[in-house]
């Protein structure tokens, strides 16, 4: 079934962000000097729903937090008791405005992962409750490189409506079911567009992906990175790197977490919080084994996992092509350098 | 400042002549005109080496870094990084022998943005003050003053400067890359990562980042050389430095003048002692 | 002759945090590090000679300052204690000869360093004293805590999900 393409004014998409916030819980890219991270709004003014790609951080966050306390406990004379758990704001019924689709299509990757052998609960629920507003970028930054991978952003349902610039207007596509019942109160300001659509659609589509500094041969990586295990190439790519974590912190698909707990006298919390593959005793094992000590294991498994195994068990692509780990490594390493240089052995 | 060529000749010549396995320098980033570091064992690669204002990160980080442990290692240091190179030969994280040092006399480096460094503007040790052989002409060491980031928060009262830096502390993610950037951090398990849990901080909230950041502070008091690998790791942009240059200053003036590193031999500040050390806040 | 402190309720709200309300029934923590040598042999005087010191104050036993790592009075802070009390040999006296000489040098840059961060400067006091000062211990903890007392309840940097 075909969904929705409607045409609307400059103004009247401002008129209609203004109102989808005064009617429910929002969340859009607010500026924090410099950066941006999605917040909860309760007007325009506060947002930038064209925020740049290179200083938002991911949509990650409101939908796997960085941090949740999952347990409360106390003890007492007569044993420990666990405390109901607390209210999960996230889990409400809400909007984001301004997602890029590489985030967007981030979390549609990882919902792979979240409904395989364990259902993750909070995840599903957190999923099922956003409509996702998207922006197609103008202007790719010169680290992205989402057009070179396995989703074509012009046919995804990753996200729920998607804005698309028409000269002075703008372009509104419908990509899922929710996203047409979400919009069905708006019909009014909104000009439905016939066959017309597809075809301006089509247009602004080619000149975003000619607009790419970025481009690889998706499907020839992913084939001879198959075969790359023992490249010496990983090493030397590797080796500036300093194993901290901000490029999995910052990755709109990573997704491991570490539990821990905490505890003052009588009361107690179990945290989940994000973990990083690339830290030194991530792989830490009890008994003293690390089967990952050097660094070039803890990278050649990143980029793997990114790459090709994500792949081969889910049959998406874990990486979207955003770029923001490049942007916000130490040292600029980048992904996208690694694992061609790599697969074409350079 | 450009002695690309000349770093290269030297590379080159440490090759063949068999005297390092591995050279630590920088490089063209492939993007944009900024720099990075480059790490290489293969001769034939020594061409992609530059130094230039933009090579403003300290690689003496990479020498407690797995890549060049116990190798012969050729280095590249400016005046703040061969300070850190003193106190880790101090510290002994890695042996006088194994080093090939090339100092270059700095007139400072620019950020991104192509404005120079605050603080360059602010350096006092612009030579080398190890090294087997220098670049550039030597220059006299500077006066110490105080960063005016930190004169700012001094003004503010009580409840705004724990805001700032409450604010500061729920902004961080617990990456660590302001840690592992830091050339002086080389504990191979932080006390706060240890599995007891006395110091443990592992979720991210603001009491553990804070009290990471300032376990971090504490650790580094006497030893910063304020080469900033810190503040551009922060993927966040947190103003790190501040409280550095706070211990920096307090150590200063208290601590007959005491700054990291500034010799061969030296020991940190919290290391060594003076009959003379004020104590009229104790009881 | 060391007073003893008057159990009164509490009528102020945390300095660092204003607009926090007023907790009547609220006792200050205070948190001592000693020394074994001389601090902690005073306080043990100070008990035998039958002189009353408040007992807000929870006392931890070092060999010497010098063991005592800057982040320890972090710590101390973050978890139950509204105050710190970090108490040694007089300089010149330590048991191990030249402990307390680092150690004063980390006390003053930890003072400084909290107080720039937000905390009030009483909060962390410092004290030399010897294993005959038996008066002198339960004179500088009352002190103490008749300090922190008026500064109210500590807030900031605790952990948050824990009340």
């Amino acid at each position: 079934m075909a969904f929705s393409i409607f045409h609307i004014s400059n103004d009247e998409l401002h008129k209609l962000y203004e109102d989808i916030i005064k009617n429910n819980e929002t969340y859009a890219p607010v500026e924090h000097s410099g950066d941006y991270k999605f917040k909860k709004v309760n007007s325009l003014k506060e947002c930038n729903t064209d925020a740049p790609i290179k200083t938002t951080a991911s949509v990650k966050p409101l939908f796997f937090p960085q941090t949740s306390a999952i347990m409360h406990y106390s003890e007492d004379a007569k044993g420990i008791k666990i405390d109901d758990p607390k209210e999960d704001v996230l889990t409400h019924k809400k909007v984001i405005l301004g997602v890029k689709h590489c985030d967007a299509r981030g979390m549609q990757v990882l919902d792979s992962v979240a409904k395989w052998d364990w259902q993750d609960e909070d995840w599903i629920k957190r999923r099922e409750n956003t409509v996702i507003f998207s922006t197609l970028c103008v202007t790719p930054e010169n680290t992205c490189f989402c057009t070179s991978l396995d989703y074509d952003v012009k046919t995804t349902d990753a996200y729920d409506v998607l804005v698309v610039n028409d000269g002075q207007k703008k372009l509104l596509k419908v990509c899922t079911e929710k996203g047409e019942q979400f919009l069905e109160p708006y019909t009014g300001v909104l000009t439905k567009l016939n066959g017309e659509g597809d075809a301006k659609l089509k247009a602004e589509f080619t000149k975003f992906k000619n607009a790419f500094h970025l481009k690889m041969d998706y499907k020839e990586v992913n084939a001879k990175l198959q075969g790359a295990f023992e490249n010496d190439g990983w090493d030397f790519e590797s080796a500036r790197c300093v194993s901290c974590s901000a490029c999995a912190f910052v990755c709109p698909t990573c997704h491991c977490f570490k539990i821990s707990d905490e505890k003052v006298r009588d009361k107690g919390v179990r945290y989940k919080s994000y973990d990083s593959c690339n830290q030194k005793y991530f792989t830490l094992m009890a008994g003293g084994h690390n089967p990952r000590t050097q660094k070039y294991r803890r990278w050649r498994q990143r980029g793997m996992h990114k790459f090709v195994y994500y792949k081969e068990r889910f049959g998406v692509n874990l990486c979207v092509g955003c770029g923001r780990c490049t942007v916000k490594c130490p040292v600029n390493i980048s992904i996208f350098e690694v694992v061609n240089n790599v697969a074409n052995n350079i | 400042m450009n002695y690309s060529k000349q770093i290269q000749d030297i590379a080159v010549r440490l090759f063949t002549e068999n005297k390092i396995d591995v050279f630590v320098g920088y490089r063209k980033n492939v993007g944009d005109d900024n720099q990075t570091p480059f790490i290489f064992k293969n001769p034939a690669l020594c061409d992609k080496l530059v130094f230039t204002e933009k090579s403003t990160h300290n690689l003496t980080n990479y020498l407690t870094n797995e890549t060049t442990k116990s190798k012969k290692v050729g280095l590249v240091v400016k005046g703040c990084d061969s300070r850190s190179l003193n106190l880790l030969l101090t510290e002994g994280q890695v042996k006088r022998d194994n080093l090939y040092i090339i100092g270059v006399s700095c007139d400072g480096c620019v950020d991104e943005k192509n404005e120079k460094e605050a603080r360059c503007i602010a350096c006092v040790m612009q030579s080398p003050v190890i090294y087997n052989e220098m670049l550039g002409i030597e220059k006299e060491k500077k006066t110490y003053t105080i960063d005016a980031d930190l004169l700012k928060l001094k003004h503010m009262s009580l409840t705004e400067r724990a805001d700032f830096f409450t604010e500061m502390f729920s902004n961080c993610i617990r990456c660590n890359a302001c840690r592992q950037s830091c050339p002086l951090c080389y504990c191979d398990k932080c006390v706060i990562d240890q599995d007891s849990s006395l110091y443990h901080n592992g979720a991210n909230t603001t009491s553990n980042a804070g009290m990471a950041l300032m376990t971090w502070y504490l650790h580094l008091a006497g030893r910063c050389v304020d080469c900033r690998n810190c503040e551009r790791a922060c993927p966040q942009n947190l103003p790190l430095h501040l409280l550095h240059k706070q211990n920096e200053m307090v150590i200063y003036e208290n601590f007959q003048n005491h700054q990291a590193g500034m010799y061969e031999k030296d020991r940190g500040a919290f290391y060594k002692y003076n009959l003379s050390d004020p104590d009229d806040f104790i009881m | 002759m060391a007073e003893t402190k008057v159990k009164e309720q509490n009528t102020v709200a945390s300095v660092e945090n204003p607009e926090l309300p007023v907790d009547p029934n609220w006792e200050p923590v205070i948190v001592g590090i000693l020394c074994n040598w001389c601090s902690y042999a005073g306080s043990d005087l100070t008990g035998t000679s039958r002189i009353q010191y408040p007992p807000n104050i929870r006392i931890i036993r070092v060999p010497c300052t010098s063991r005592i790592d800057p982040v320890m009075i972090v710590k101390a802070l973050q978890t139950t204690g509204d105050g710190v009390l970090v108490s040694g040999c007089h300089p010149g006296d330590c048991h191990y000869i030249t402990g307390n000489y680092f150690s004063r040098r980390r006390f003053l840059v930890v003072k400084q360093m909290l107080w720039t961060m937000g905390y009030h400067e009483n909060r962390v006091q410092f004290s030399w004293v010897s294993a005959a000062e038996g008066a002198k211990f339960a004179q500088v903890v009352t002190k103490v805590c008749n300090d922190v007392k008026a500064l109210g309840p500590l807030h900031r940097f605790k952990k948050e999900d824990i009340k």
